[in-house]
């Protein structure tokens, strides 16, 4: 039971696992914002459009045009994806190169990730409790930006760029050690599907 | 640490299990009823229940769908002048009630909930018909809500002078296959969203949501 338990935990830790999920979610989170900012596009290049609920849309009808959580910044917020994402890959293909950014780039791109994962789940929340459509591809984002928020803290606190005091640091290196924050992402995203579950299982059987 | 992580992955995944279990055996009400697509009494072949005088010079087509915000937003804005009209003789409503935003209702299936209980009014009393149609645009639960109730739209319908005995066939669900298909047929027909009015079978383009302009184009019609 200990040998695959010990490579995995090896796996786990290596460059190529951690930047190879980073990219992969990376790369679907790409790919939702793109869907969606196709879909916010099409409908403002139309107003009647915007002013109806239109068959295709992916959104609800009256988030798309009115509410103002679906624009927040003026914008269409998918449209932080497609500028955030291509930074992340890029990061992630320059670390399974075995590029090392410097310190500061680390801990830049720590904080303002960290900002787009405090968007991303005011956005789940606004669209669980307050919009109440079932968006799966916001939910891509949701559960993707999730993942690479998790593979870039891992390295981040692996290779001290997080600028904490040696107390903190070595808390969290012995943390992730243990594999606690793998277990904490885990319990996180099942945490994350059965809100889902709980209030959208019906329609899985529509 | 290790053990007790694993002890709440494994309750999640238990919980997750028993979750997807009680969805799956109780699905969302589409008994058998769905499967007959009978059309209500009085409808169109292209899928409308028609109210007001089959002679008026001015046909208004309006598909739309009861959960539909902008359709309740136009509905504030003309229903009262619509009424009139057909009350007037002017205008041959042509009602499309869609059910493609039962998406929106968190499994409860509100739009064609909704609008199977327009359809049974406009089957048995077809006089009531623009009453429920407005009672249900007046009370109309927010997107993404489970929406009124079975017993709040019988209410509705009732306090709009139907009677407890068709209130009661909306639990027969008898047009819900009708329903179905007609939002099928409106969207291949070219409809791409709620609300769309037609005036004698053209796309009115203008303003939905302002008193005026619909009751403006409708007179421009009626004196060609």
């Amino acid at each position: 039971v200990a040998a695959p338990l010990a490579v995995l935990h090896r796996v786990r830790h290596s460059n190529g696992w951690i930047f190879g999920t980073m990219l992969f979610s990376a790369c679907l989170s790409l790919l939702a914002s793109l869907v969606l900012s196709i879909d916010a596009v099409r409908l403002a290049a139309d107003p009647g459009t915007a002013l109806s609920c239109n068959i295709n849309s992916v959104l609800s009808c009256g988030t798309v045009a009115t509410s103002p959580q679906a624009q927040l910044f003026g914008f269409p917020n998918a449209f932080l994806g497609l500028m955030a994402e291509p930074v992340v890959i890029t990061i992630a293909v320059a670390g399974l190169g075995g590029v090392r950014f410097p310190r500061w780039f680390m801990f830049a791109a720590q904080v303002v990730y960290t900002l787009g994962v405090i968007f991303a789940y005011w956005l789940f929340y606004q669209s669980m409790f307050h919009i109440g459509a079932l968006c799966p591809w916001c939910l891509l984002v949701t559960v993707s930006t999730t993942l690479v928020f998790a593979t870039l803290t891992h390295v981040n606190i692996r290779d001290n760029n997080l600028l904490l005091p040696p107390r903190a640091h070595r808390a969290l290196t012995s943390a992730i050690d243990a594999d606690l924050d793998a277990t904490v992402v885990i319990i996180w995203l099942l945490g994350l599907t059965l809100v889902v579950v709980l209030k959208y299982g019906s329609l899985l059987f529509g | 640490v290790t053990a007790g992580g694993g002890a709440v992955i494994a309750v999640l995944l238990i919980a997750i299990v028993v979750s997807v279990a009680t969805a799956a055996r109780n699905p969302p009400a589409d008994g058998a009823a769905a499967a007959s697509d009978t059309p209500p009494a009085g409808a169109t072949p292209a899928g409308a229940l028609a109210v007001g005088d089959a002679a008026a010079p001015v046909t208004v087509e309006l598909y739309l769908d009861y959960m539909c915000p902008f359709c309740g937003r136009f509905e504030r804005a003309n229903g009262a002048e619509l009424e009139r009209l057909v009350a007037a003789g002017t205008v041959r409503l042509e009602l499309y009630p869609l059910s493609f935003l039962d998406r929106m209702s968190a499994g409860s299936r509100y739009s064609t909930r909704a609008a199977n209980a327009v359809a049974t009014v406009a089957d048995r009393t077809p006089d009531t018909l623009l009453a429920v149609h407005a009672a249900l645009f007046a009370n109309q639960p927010d997107e993404g809500s489970r929406g009124l109730s079975d017993d709040d739209i019988a209410g509705l319908a009732r306090r709009a002078g139907v009677s407890q005995q068709v209130t009661d066939a909306f639990d027969d669900r008898a047009f819900e296959g009708w329903i179905a298909g007609s939002t099928e047929e409106a969207f291949a027909g070219g409809i791409t969203g709620t609300p769309t009015v037609k005036i004698n079978g053209t796309v009115f383009p203008g303003d939905l949501y302002t008193v005026g302009p619909l009751t403006q184009a409708i007179g421009a019609a009626a004196s060609r």
